[in-house]
């Protein structure tokens, strides 16, 4: 459907002059006998609507109906017109709600019988709906708005339905024509307002009412062209339940609805609890939902059938036990708001409770050859019920083939777990829309895509590929690096992170360095820490960006993960390379001070040592010795390389100079053991603690050297 | 979407072709030629399609009923047999029957039809069939518009020339505005020769059977994928958007979302998402890409063994029982889930919703959704017990509000009697004698029904009369009061029938009031 069909916009005027407070002549009983009833009492007399009375519930029902089904962008104007017309509300979405519209009508009242029956009209009604019909609703506004200089895309369209006790053919003729007068003069003001649309459109549904038992003055006439702007259609209905279900057809005709009764519906009698009977319920809902049956021909479209046949066409559908889940993700083609059309009777409550209760009724199609076809199901969502079509032919996406059969299949060490993590933080959640919008003006949708552009800066795939994602220790670290700010409290959670590695690696904790490909043990111990620094420091280091914090927590891993290099080199060439140990010792054995004099004979000899490593981790891979062929070893030690120097920056000329003074000084008197002892510039203090309680040996060596 | 090529086996498809060569042509082997390259092009990038193969004359036959097996089908395309005349819409109904009893009558479908535009003289030629074409009755309607969303892809043995020397062309033009304009004719350009119909048949290879790639991304994470069946453009409402909406080749995930949450949406088409191996490992290797994980594959690995995101995400939406969203387009979205079929199988698939900012009532304007981590408290509970869909609509529906409907007596009836049920076990029963009181006077008033309120207030009065001597003594005081209230309120008189006001219960001392007196 069109967004702006005649559907739009919904004016309903409604005759509240003196005739309509006469009574329809259907007497209700109201005093029904029950049981414990005493006996010879009396009933009271039953008691007999007003024409106006019938008027007003039938309208309400349309408006009923039309709301459960369009919560939005379908808007009644509901228009009183006496003496003068009563506007009782807007097009203004908010005001789009029947108890908004019960409320005003019982300010309204019933006809006053006393009035002046000169001044009544329905006249003052239809002048005040043509003139509705030319404002401009929210919708349209807003289209209009977006589309800026291509704003006569947005048509105005609009129905008049009229429900009044008219006197004749000529006097439904003289109504006619004065709505045709009334919109042409409209449309001259229109045209000279923006604040005002011209109708383009309008139909007119004229619907005379009488009482029962009475003859009809007025003929019913199908829909005619008046003039290209206007069309008209006359009813002639008895007032009460034959108006209801004249209202009922209209809805039905105006919004593309259609109606599908729900057989076999087992429900709970109220005397015999324990017994079952099965019961039918009728629902309206968009047409859309049958139209497999309309295209199969099993069903009429409701342009063919003739218009006002009086037969009621509905789909039965019959109610299907065993029940679905609520995890379980259908293909679904369609889903469609419903009402019931009996919203107050006990099959219609129990259904439509059992659905607002959050369970979902699959629906099966009765077929002559007694297979059995599921085709749609009821289910709520948030209060909603939604008639949902089930795709029931053959899929064309039938055995296609398994996702270990592609690209990437034959993976077997994904982190799914570890991504179920990712996407459960990841979940969406709605914002107000009034608060949605942060500081900076980003919706929350661009705020969720934001945190997954940095939850995935560094996001290994698979378990061998990564160190510190498969280590409890570095958890708390990997999870705040990632947020967009950090706290005081996250930085030092964070360094404690960082700590608490540096203390694995005092006490030579195995770290879970996967030995997938390799045979042996794989790398050594200080080779295993080694990498995982690397990669600590290349996921801390894809946030540094982001805040001065994150920056602190890099500036920390870079502290504490950089032993004296010499010592690496030292340890590493003491294993590999006998031949050039000897100038690296004597290289790491120079004072502190004289380091910055070795930086770039060392980086060349690290590039030496990249060089000879190469082959040899392809070489000699089942030497227990030979680090593990990881993929991005290459690309890790290259940064390596490049890392001390890039956090020392280049050395000035007067810092080599004050190195090498203070050295010369250093030299002259005896050094505090703090300061010889420490790491960094940082000594540990209480020691012996340690000490007493057996600590490596190696690190001993480190710590005293 | 699946394909029905319709081959025309006429005899007027023996006709020789003139070559300069030596060898003779038929227009019926140009035609297997095209075909031939299609049923190749279909088989290497784009076998997940369905394929029927019908021929036709006067009469039809389904040749190879739909299938994936492209040898299949190109060995019925080599052993076909030359018949009688041409009656197009004899086969068209064909294709429309075959079509539907496969695949219903919601999936879309190519038609694929080849002919060289002589379309028979007399009854059952197309022109006959156009010219009686507002003469039919409902029984024997014209096959065309097609009752399955269709394209008809007329690929003409001929040339632009010869076709308009007769009335083939303007035909099938027409034939082709039946269908609501959804297809194109293609003729051949130049001489009838091998060359000009490849060019042809891969002018449409290139309209209708080039495989859709795209990126999806998940932040940095990120795979190339193939979405098979193509995406096709949609357009909305042609008055206000009257430009087709096409998928963007780039889809990022803007977000998860629990199976239980997105609860069976709609959807317009589903797709699958097959990750498929570009190689470009030397550009990125040369580029030094931060993520240096993904480019470990050397170009000598197989594809299937270098990690793909794909896989990844697959395995734990499935795992997770979790839903991707994924962004189409400006305000469109899909969603990407694992979908296992019956043999074990499962894969990534992609559904794509309504255009809009609003596709699901349930989840609310998807540009308001945003990180949990924004909440100012987990909305899914720290045991993931909650949930913060579905939303809630801003007024509830009829059938949820317990609204006053009395179209049917019955309807009017059971609320009176409600409230004389209530009316009877008072005093116990006063709220919600009160409340079913006030819920009927309400509707009274709405309904201008004045009548009723007279009615009732006569009836509470007779109860109270009939009020059996054990009955307390607050019953008959609630009675009074109940009734002489919709008395005054059905006088109009502004201050009684106000709508908002409620009738209160009478206060008498003799529930609240017991224990003064004992203490008295």
């Amino acid at each position: 459907m069109k967004m702006f069909s005649a559907s739009h916009k919904t004016a309903f005027v409604v005759d509240h002059c003196h005739y309509m407070a006469e009574s329809c002549r259907q007497q209700v009983e109201f005093d029904m006998l029950t049981k414990n009833r005493a006996q010879g009492v009396i009933p009271l007399a039953p008691v007999s609507k007003s024409l106006w009375t019938c008027a007003v519930e039938c309208s309400m029902e349309y408006c009923r109906i039309l709301y459960d089904i369009y919560p939005t962008r379908k808007l009644v104007n509901y228009i009183v017109s006496d003496s003068d017309c009563h506007i009782l509300n807007s097009w203004n979405q908010v005001d789009q709600n029947t108890q908004e519209l019960m409320a005003r009508l019982a300010v309204v009242g019933p006809p006053n019988p006393s009035e002046d029956p000169e001044c009544c009209s329905i006249l003052h009604g239809l002048v005040a709906a043509v003139g509705s019909l030319c404002k401009l609703t929210e919708y349209q506004h807003e289209a209009r708005t977006t589309l800026m200089d291509q704003a006569e895309r947005v048509n105005n369209r609009g129905r008049i339905i009229c429900l009044t006790n008219a006197k004749s053919d000529t006097h439904v003729r003289m109504l006619e024509d004065y709505v045709q007068e009334t919109i042409l003069e409209q449309n001259k003001i229109a045209a000279a307002s923006d604040r005002l649309m011209q109708i383009q459109q309008c139909e007119l549904v004229l619907i005379h009412t009488y009482p029962f038992g009475e003859e009809t003055l007025v003929s019913d006439r199908p829909r005619k062209e008046i003039s290209s702007v206007l069309s008209s259609e006359v009813h002639s209905v008895r007032a009460g339940r034959h108006l209801a279900s004249k209202l009922n057809v209209l809805v039905q005709q105006h919004f593309d609805l259609a109606s599908t009764t729900i057989t076999n519906i087992p429900m709970k009698e109220e005397q015999h609890a324990n017994t079952s009977a099965n019961y039918d319920v009728e629902l309206l809902h968009h047409r859309d939902a049958h139209m497999e049956f309309i295209k199969s021909g099993d069903l009429h479209p409701t342009g063919s059938t003739p218009r006002d046949s009086g037969l009621k066409e509905t789909v039965t559908l019959k109610w299907c036990t065993p029940r679905t889940n609520s995890v379980e993700l259908h293909f679904c083609t369609g889903a469609y708001r419903i009402s019931p059309v009996d919203v107050n009777s006990r099959p219609s409550s129990c259904l439509t409770n059992f659905l607002l209760n959050g369970r979902s009724v699959l629906l099966e199609q009765p077929r002559k050859s007694g297979s059995k076809v599921i085709s749609h199901m009821l289910s709520s969502h948030g209060g909603e019920i939604f008639l949902h079509v089930l795709n029931c032919t053959r899929s064309t996406l039938e055995d296609p083939p398994s996702i270990s059969e592609g690209c990437g299949g034959r993976v077997t060490d994904y982190r799914i777990t570890d991504f179920g993590e990712f996407m459960r933080e990841n979940r969406l959640t709605p914002f107000p829309e009034a608060q949605g919008a942060d500081g900076a003006g980003k919706v929350p949708l661009e705020r969720a895509k934001g945190q997954l552009e940095r939850h995935t800066r560094y996001w290994p795939m698979i378990i061998s590929q990564t160190t510190i994602f498969n280590m409890q220790a570095v958890v708390p670290l990997a999870n705040l690096i990632v947020k967009e700010s950090l706290s005081e409290e996250d930085v030092l959670t964070c360094q404690k992170t960082v700590y608490n590695l540096v203390d694995m690696e005092r006490k030579n904790d195995p770290l879970p360095i996967s030995t997938v490909g390799t045979r042996g043990k794989g790398p050594k111990r200080d080779e295993q820490y080694r990498i995982m620094w690397n990669e600590l420091e290349t996921l801390v280091r894809t946030h540094v960006g982001s805040s001065e914090r994150h920056q602190r927590v890099l500036d920390c891993v870079l502290a504490c993960r950089s032993k004296p290099p010499e010592e690496e080199e030292r340890k590493k060439r003491g294993r590999k390379r006998e031949d050039r140990e000897d100038k690296a010792e004597k290289n790491g054995k120079d004072s502190e001070a004289e380091r910055s004099w070795q930086e770039s004979e060392r980086l060349k000899a690290a590039l030496e040592r990249e060089k000879d490593d190469l082959p040899e981790s392809e070489v000699i891979k089942d030497s227990p010795d030979s680090p593990e062929p990881l993929n991005k070893k290459p690309r890790l030690e290259m940064e390596e390389l490049q890392l001390p120097e890039k956090a020392k920056g280049p050395v000035s000329l007067f810092t080599m100079w004050t190195n090498r003074i203070n050295a010369a000084n250093s030299r002259k008197h005896q050094e505090f053991a703090g300061r010889i002892n420490s790491v960094n510039n940082k000594a540990e203090l209480y020691q012996h603690l340690k000490d007493e309680n057996g600590m490596d040996s190696h690190e001993n060596g480190k710590a005293t050297r | 979407m699946p394909t029905v090529v319709m081959m025309d086996v006429s005899l007027s498809m023996t006709r020789p072709v003139v070559v300069e060569s030596s060898e003779e042509f038929q227009r019926k082997n140009l035609a297997i030629h095209g075909l031939t390259m299609l049923f190749e092009h279909m088989a290497t990038n784009y076998r997940l399609e369905f394929t029927a193969l019908l021929a036709f004359s006067s009469l039809w036959e389904l040749m190879v009923p739909f299938t994936r097996d492209y040898n299949t089908l190109q060995e019925a395309l080599n052993n076909l047999e030359d018949y009688d005349k041409t009656c197009l819409e004899a086969a068209l109904q064909g294709v429309s029957n075959v079509v539907q009893q496969e695949w219903g009558s919601g999936c879309p479908c190519q038609v694929v039809l080849v002919t060289d535009g002589s379309l028979g003289i007399g009854r059952g030629s197309l022109r006959h069939s156009l010219q009686t074409i507002k003469q039919r009755g409902e029984d024997k309607k014209f096959p065309l518009p097609f009752l399955f969303p269709s394209k008809l892809y007329v690929m003409c043995i001929a040339s632009a020339e010869e076709l308009q020397y007769g009335d083939a062309l303007e035909n099938l033009e027409q034939l082709l505005n039946l269908n609501g304009g959804e297809g194109q004719i293609f003729t051949m350009e130049g001489p009838l020769c091998l060359k000009n119909v490849q060019s042809m048949f891969g002018k449409l290879i290139d309209q209708a059977y080039s495989p859709f790639h795209a990126v999806l991304r998940c932040g940095n994470l990120s795979s190339d994928v193939q979405v098979f069946p193509r995406p096709e453009p949609i357009q909305l409402d042609e008055e206000v958007d009257p430009t087709p909406r096409t998928i963007l080749t780039e889809l990022e995930i803007v977000g998860f979302i629990e199976i239980g949450d997105i609860s069976s949406p709609p959807v317009l088409s589903r797709h699958l998402v097959l990750p498929i191996a570009v190689n470009k490992d030397v550009d990125e290797l040369g580029t030094g890409a931060p993520d240096e994980m993904e480019e470990d594959s050397s170009s000598t690995q197989m594809a299937g063994k270098s990690p793909n995101f794909c896989v990844l995400l697959h395995g734990s939406l499935k795992v997770e029982g979790m839903v991707a969203l994924v962004q189409l387009g400006p305000d469109w979205f899909g969603i990407l889930y694992s979908q296992a079929d019956s043999k074990k199988k499962s894969n990534l698939m992609m559904s794509l919703l309504e255009p809009g900012s609003e596709p699901l009532p349930w989840l609310g304007k998807i540009s308001q959704l945003g990180p949990t981590s924004d909440a100012a408290e987990n909305p899914y509970g720290e045991d993931d017990s909650k949930s913060p869909f579905p939303l809630q609509p801003k007024n509830k529906r009829s059938y949820a509000q317990n609204v006053t409907v009395w179209i049917k007596p019955s309807g009017l009836q059971t609320d009176v009697q409600k409230i004389l049920r209530n009316a009877r076990k008072l005093p116990e029963k006063t709220q919600t004698f009160y409340k079913e009181l006030n819920r009927l006077r309400k509707a009274a008033l709405a309904f201008g029904f004045w009548e009723l309120l007279k009615g009732v207030a006569d009836l509470l009065e007779r109860e109270c009369t009939l009020l059996p001597d054990t009955a307390h003594p607050d019953a008959a005081f609630q009675l009074s009061h109940a009734a002489q209230q919709l008395k005054l309120a059905s006088t109009g008189d502004s201050q009684y029938a106000a709508f908002q006001h409620n009738i209160t219960p009478m206060l008498t001392d003799f529930s609240g009031g017991a224990g003064d007196r004992d203490r008295l």
